[in-house]
């Protein structure tokens, strides 16, 4: 290639992603910023309230981030993920499961996306009242937004959901939602007068996820997050009933396709942080956004860490989204 | 009911075949010509068509079948990956491998297609019956019916083998094939056959196999089908002559079975009929004139008519 056209090549390329950074600053800033009410003096319930807006913010700044790094497409892999575990299936032929209703844990659930649309797959789409799905986070003001979220449902699929704290990698130690904040438990400010997360401490805990008492156990974009994989996958493990399944849906590798793959990575290296300070002026949560899925492993290396956890898979055990972008990752718990 | 030692047993003789494959004619061991009589047997119980459903689901059921083996699967899945890598190159890679988890299910599942067809339910009674969960077949790809229908590809396509001594002896009908045009017509016709218990559910498989995202693994299938039976009837050209008889033996097959979804007549005389017809016409024409292009052609007019049977508007 002559020195022009490397030129003009680069030229059309920087051209190309100001078009896209303009596109998304656009679509940033017509999203409304949380506002800041640390120095008024409110009441205590408006206080509830307001610190409530705070995380439906932060809520919505993940479904943000999802859709930076997905383009849009997390909402159409969730109804994929969803769609292909069908889950309270059962045959017509043969009469409800003699062995119990199902039972689904929706680990990270945060705000309730996966779990509401498995209540909606089990109850509506395959008339299966009975299906119960748990959704577990270890940040209790995430799983108030799910919870605040889920009173739009049916009055019988708000009955079969329930809310639990605690942390993936050990789910010997829960206990059931107090909802963020409660006046029992008021909330903290950091040194800068900022609230403080609301993660779930085990020493408050109170129950326990039993083993053998799960037969679907998903993570959508949550696992990633987890400081110890391979705990989190034992107990995955335990919970599950023998012929359970876990399901992952996570950011992955697009290294199959090299351009697209160098394009994908620039974007999300370069202009993502970029964005993030730009717009939301929070560069460092979106810099660790992108480096925890470059940190992530593989589709095989994953795979991998699932059959080490004790899972059974099939033909290669995930299946790529939008050139590896996502991959759902499913193993199934053998029976002893 | 022990279906890994099938699907081992002849993924070996895949293996063996396509290391074969590349050899020039004068280095094949003589006999390839005159295929010999299987090494293994396998019973013919094993590979006959499945023509009737298991008893009811039955709650007191519990002479369950061994568990599912971890280990074994993985030792497994490390040895086919270089396998895979190396045939990539010159083939079409070798059946999809089922892990022992998957094709356990799987081989469960298929005794229920010829009552439920390839769904969810046959896949969910299959998992009850070997003592899993209903939501046990989410762990295959999709959900499990487009691997169930490729279990049926499979499993058929790897019982021919095992049937060749038979069929080769004259005990089908017609007396013993001498030529290799007869080998073929004999085993292309016992590969239909393979079809009889599931032929009613035949045409859904068909739209489901046409659905994009499917279509080059059934294509695939349908190529390694098209691979067997000149193998095994003893074709040993290895010149470009080669494709095209693959070609044009993929499209009479395929013509052939989507012929076998409406045939009514007894014992499928008239898929037969058809078959004979089709390849005569073929060996006539000097078995050159039908290209690639045409048989992705049929292919693909082939599954639109089945999805506008379907009432899909295309
Ligand atoms: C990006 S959100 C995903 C939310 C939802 N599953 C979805 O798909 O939209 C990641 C979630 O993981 C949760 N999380 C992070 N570490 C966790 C851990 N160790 N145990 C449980 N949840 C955790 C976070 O609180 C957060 O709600």
């Amino acid at each position: 290639m002559t020195e022009e056209g490397r030129i003009v090549l680069s030229v059309l390329g920087a051209l190309t992603f100001c078009a896209i950074l303009a596109f998304f600053a656009i679509y940033f800033v017509r999203i409304k910023r949380p506002t800041h009410f640390g120095y008024e003096t409110v009441t205590e319930s408006e206080k509830r309230e307001r610190v409530a807006g705070v995380f439906t913010s932060v809520a919505e700044s993940y479904d943000r981030m999802n859709d930076l790094m997905s383009f849009g497409w997390h909402r159409v892999w969730k109804d994929h993920f969803v769609a292909s575990l069908n889950p309270g299936f059962s045959p017509l032929t043969a009469g409800p499961d003699p062995r119990g209703p199902q039972h689904i844990l929706d680990i990270a659930g945060g705000t309730g996306d996966i779990a509401f649309r498995m209540l909606h797959t089990a109850h509506v789409l395959n008339a299966n009242p009975a299906v119960r799905v748990t959704i577990s986070d270890i940040n209790r003001a995430m799983l108030t937004v799910g919870k605040q979220r889920s009173t739009t449902l049916p009055a019988s699929q708000q009955a079969a959901l329930s809310f639990v704290e605690a942390n993936a990698e050990n789910l010997s130690q829960t206990r059931p939602l107090h909802p963020y904040p409660s006046p029992l438990e008021p909330t903290s400010t950091d040194a800068h007068g900022r609230q403080e997360q609301a993660f779930f401490d085990p020493a408050t805990a109170t129950s326990s996820i039993p083993s053998n008492s799960v037969d679907l156990y998903t993570v959508a974009f949550g696992i990633r997050n987890f400081s110890n994989i391979p705990a989190a996958l034992r107990e995955a493990h335990r919970v599950l009933k023998p012929g359970g399944v876990f399901a992952c849906l996570e950011f992955s590798k697009a290294d199959r396709f090299p351009l697209f793959n160098a394009v994908y990575k620039e974007w999300s290296f370069r202009a993502i942080p970029l964005i993030g300070q730009l717009v939301a002026a929070d560069r460092d949560s979106y810099q660790y956004l992108v480096e925890s899925i470059e940190r992530f492993p593989s589709q095989r290396d994953f795979r991998d860490m699932i059959v080490d956890a004790g899972f059974v898979v099939a033909g290669e055990g995930y299946e790529d989204l939008t050139g590896g972008v996502a991959a759902i990752h499913k193993g199934m718990k053998p029976r002893a | 009911m022990h279906p890994p030692t099938v699907s081992c047993s002849a993924g070996a003789a895949a293996t063996r075949r396509l290391l074969l494959r590349p050899l020039r004619p004068a280095i094949l061991p003589s006999s390839r010509l005159t295929p010999a009589p299987p090494s293994r047997s396998l019973s013919s119980t094993t590979c006959r068509p499945i023509t009737s459903s298991p008893s009811p689901f039955n709650n007191k059921n519990n002479n369950r079948p061994t568990s599912l083996h971890r280990p074994q699967q993985k030792q497994q899945q490390q040895q086919q990956q270089p396998l895979r890598t190396y045939h990539s190159h010159t083939h079409p890679a070798p059946p999809g491998p089922f892990t022992p988890a998957e094709a356990h299910l799987l081989s469960a599942a298929y005794l229920h297609v010829p009552a439920h067809g390839f769904t969810p339910e046959a896949l969910a009674l299959g998992a009850r019956d070997i003592g899993l969960l209903d939501i046990s077949p989410a762990v295959l790809p999709d959900g499990g019916a487009f691997a169930l229908i490729r279990w049926h590809l499979y499993f058929q396509r790897t019982c021919l083998a095992g049937k060749v001594h038979d069929i080769f002896a004259g005990e089908g009908e017609g007396g013993a094939p001498r030529t290799v045009g007869e080998r073929v017509e004999a085993l292309a016709w016992a590969r239909l056959r393979g079809n009889e218990g599931v032929v009613g559910r035949w045409q859904e498989a068909l739209a489901i196999m046409a659905q994009p995202s499917y279509v080059p693994a059934s294509l695939k299938e349908l190529a390694q089908l098209a691979d067997e039976i000149l193998y095994l009837a003893g074709d040993v050209s290895v010149d470009p002559s080669w494709y095209t008889k693959r070609a044009s033996l993929s499209t009479i097959y395929a013509a052939a079975e989507l012929f076998q979804t409406t045939d009514t007549s007894p014992g499928f005389r008239e898929t037969r009929a058809f078959l004979r017809r089709r390849l005569d016409e073929a060996a006539r024409a000097g078995g050159a004139v039908r290209a690639v292009g045409e048989w992705v052609g049929f292919n693909a007019s082939a599954a639109v008519n089945v999805l506008r049977s379907k009432g899909v508007r295309i």
